[in-house]
């Protein structure tokens, strides 16, 4: 089973130069991905959304349409699953009858939405998956997936409070998403990883606060009663930070805790806004992997790739005091 | 307004109640006539693909009524409820509680396929018959009960699945699902027919002979139609009643079955919303809310009509808020229609 997993900046070069990815895999199919391809066509692109009403996602959208609207072959059609594993394959399998030329999709569930993925790729239609996977093996069930790493994320974060925000250490606390979810636990876990570079942090305190503002601000309140020398918390999510955000200001200590978030999503409730305006110290981006999603499209559809890195993971970027403003105003 | 009272009014207003009204049977069969017209907007606003019409293509058929299958299961057994005025709440929860159920019991019990199949299908009549009971014994608003209802059967399928959704596997061995089961998630006569959709099919046929041909069906619509009236005349109304929120549970449970079988997996958040899309393809379907008179027919096609709209809407790539827009608009033509009939027949309300 070949497996190529590559860092986003550097795929696409790779992909353009056929020959060396063809020597990379040992070439078992010469041929393009696609029947259809070349610069001159028109391609449909159906995007296949887990569920409009988070607000990630509808920022996966935005920055999905964004990319897309720059290529002009391209045509990009998104439906809402709206939760529903029901509705996600029936959007599925529309996409299928249409005979759209490549699929997207964020699956809301993995194995429910198994069975749609593999009917899209048996039609030939080449499937990436954006964020989430389904159940099987990239290359072989779905063509590949993009999307972002937890662990690393929250490391990123971690490393910062070590070397920059707190290099003389310091008592930290972490603010932990849904406890049964994998990302809450990756997050929480690169964070720790993180702050190891500096032996002065101390991290003193940890509680689950579900992703939701409400429990972060009843938690983190608790945590500065108990440990009223916290210099920094690490939220999971933006939507946290700011309820932590809250709770610094009830016990009057804006100026002593540092706030870091996690998704970076931009818009007046997003953590880009709360960095450039000095609530937080910083924020480390969940990448939406859309631009990465539509670069592919392009090396499959207008480059006829004969084939493209199975798993790419999208670095983050931090959101600090240096570059928030400037990230405002795109 | 009480039973008198209507009775007289409605009197003089019928001369000749068997006369044939081409309106009365315009909206009789309102949501045959509904899907027509879908049908043929969705052939004229079809996208086309070397000369063949997509909303035709027998693949884009198939995915219709697969789409549409838990739902239309669920609307079929709403039906008998609604006739007898009442309403159920309860069985989008029931849904998600029955797909639990089996899958926790094919993977962590072990149990075979029929025990379990017959085990799931007897808890969620049981579950409809309970609510029946409290709704008669302590004369309670159905609509209450089953609200009740349905957050009683989440918090059972919260529990019972630990807030985790339970994957199936497949094969023989412990942990593992009977393969066959899986068959619900396929397509028969050459990759065509979504097995989904036969049992939608089958519970389809089975209900409209229930209601039409026995005297069940004749003492469901007795009950709706003026409740009182039945139970002078001596039918079991209290019986009727408790009946058929236990068909709801039945129908309910049956699509947890197939929602299982179709995605591999139960889950406690699933099947939300589902009461409504139920209601809807139900009123769509020219059953009175007010009980009393409803087809089955009618239910079918409602539920097909709003899968075919939604299908329209998505080949044209019109998004998901003006589908919404679109069924509301269609619910409410659909009732206004009923109100019409009420009032030519002298009726009121």
């Amino acid at each position: 089973m070949r497996r190529l997993e590559i860092r986003s900046k550097l795929w696409p070069f790779l992909a353009l130069s056929a020959g060396a990815a063809a020597l990379t895999a040992g070439a078992a199919q010469a041929a393009p991905l696609v029947k259809e391809c070349g610069k001159n066509g028109q391609y449909v692109i159906g995007f296949s959304q887990a569920n409009n009403a988070e607000p990630y996602r509808q920022h996966v959208n935005d920055e999905l349409t964004a990319a897309a609207k720059k290529v002009p072959q391209f045509t990009l059609q998104i439906a809402d699953g709206a939760g529903n594993v029901n509705t996600q394959t029936s959007q599925m399998d529309n996409f299928v009858t249409q005979k759209v030329d490549l699929i997207l999709i964020s699956p809301f569930e993995a194995s429910p939405l198994t069975p749609a993925v593999a009917r899209a790729m048996k039609a030939g239609i080449p499937v990436i998956e954006l964020d989430r996977k389904t159940v099987g093996e990239p290359g072989k069930d779905y063509t590949a997936f993009i999307g972002g790493d937890n662990f690393k994320i929250a490391e990123e974060a971690g490393k910062y409070v070590a070397g920059k925000l707190l290099p003389d250490g310091g008592e930290v606390a972490v603010l932990e998403g849904l406890p049964s979810s994998t990302p809450a636990v990756e997050r929480l876990n690169g964070f720790k990883a993180g702050v190891k570079d500096n032996p002065k942090i101390e991290v003193v305190a940890e509680q689950a606060a579900d992703w939701l503002p409400d429990k972060a601000q009843t938690a983190f309140a608790a945590m500065l009663q108990a440990h009223p020398n916290i210099k920094a918390v690490y939220a999971s999510n933006d939507m946290m930070a700011a309820g932590a955000r809250l709770a610094a200001k009830g016990a009057g200590k804006v100026d002593q805790v540092k706030i870091l978030g996690t998704d970076g999503l931009p818009g007046p409730a997003g953590g880009i806004r709360a960095v450039a305006e000095g609530e937080w110290a910083a924020t480390f981006t969940y990448p939406t992997g859309g631009p990465e999603a539509i670069e592919m499209a392009k090396a499959i559809l207008l480059d006829c790739a004969e084939q493209v890195p199975t798993v790419v993971t999208v670095p983050t970027t931090a959101i600090t005091p240096d570059n928030a403003k400037q990230l405002m105003g795109n | 307004m009480n039973d008198a009272a209507t009775a007289l009014k409605s009197a003089p207003a019928r001369p000749a109640p068997r006369r044939l009204d081409f309106f009365a049977v315009a909206v009789r069969f309102q949501s045959v006539i509904g899907l027509i017209l879908v049908a043929i907007g969705g052939v004229i606003f079809s996208p086309r693909r070397h000369g063949s019409i997509l909303f035709l293509a027998p693949d884009n058929i198939a995915n219709i009524v697969r789409a549409i299958s838990e739902t239309g299961i669920i609307a079929v057994g709403m039906t008998f409820v609604i006739i007898t005025a009442g309403i159920d709440l309860s069985v989008g929860a029931l849904l998600s509680l029955s797909s639990v159920l089996t899958a926790t019991i094919m993977t962590t019990w072990g149990w075979g396929l029929v025990p379990t199949l017959l085990f799931v299908l007897i808890c969620g009549a049981a579950f409809g018959a309970t609510q029946g009971v409290i709704s008669t014994k302590f004369r309670l608003e159905p609509f209450i009960v089953t609200l009740a209802g349905l957050q009683t059967a989440r918090g059972l399928a919260l529990v019972i699945s630990g807030n985790q959704y339970i994957n199936i596997s497949y094969g023989d061995g412990p942990g593992l699902a009977p393969p066959i089961f899986s068959v619900l998630g396929d397509r028969l006569f050459n990759n065509t027919v979504p097995v989904a959709t036969l049992v939608f099919v089958v519970v389809a046929i089975v209900a409209t002979f229930v209601l039409n041909l026995t005297r069940f069906g004749r003492y469901v619509f007795a009950v709706g139609g003026n409740e009182r009236a039945a139970r002078l005349s001596g039918m079991p109304v209290t019986l009727v009643k408790i009946s058929v929120y236990a068909i709801t549970g039945l129908v309910s449970a049956i699509a947890g079955v197939v929602h299982a079988g179709q995605f591999n997996f139960g889950s406690a958040n699933d099947g939300t919303g589902y009461e409504l899309t139920a209601i809807a393809a139900v009123v769509i379907g020219g059953t009175s809310l007010f009980g009393g008179s409803g087809s089955m027919i009618g239910t079918v096609a409602g539920a097909v009509m709003l899968g075919a709209l939604a299908n329209v809407l998505q080949l044209n790539n019109i998004n998901a808020a003006l589908q919404l827009l679109a069924t509301g608009a269609i619910i409410v033509l659909a009732a206004v229609l009923q109100s019409l009939v009420r009032r030519r027949e002298g009726l009121g309300r």
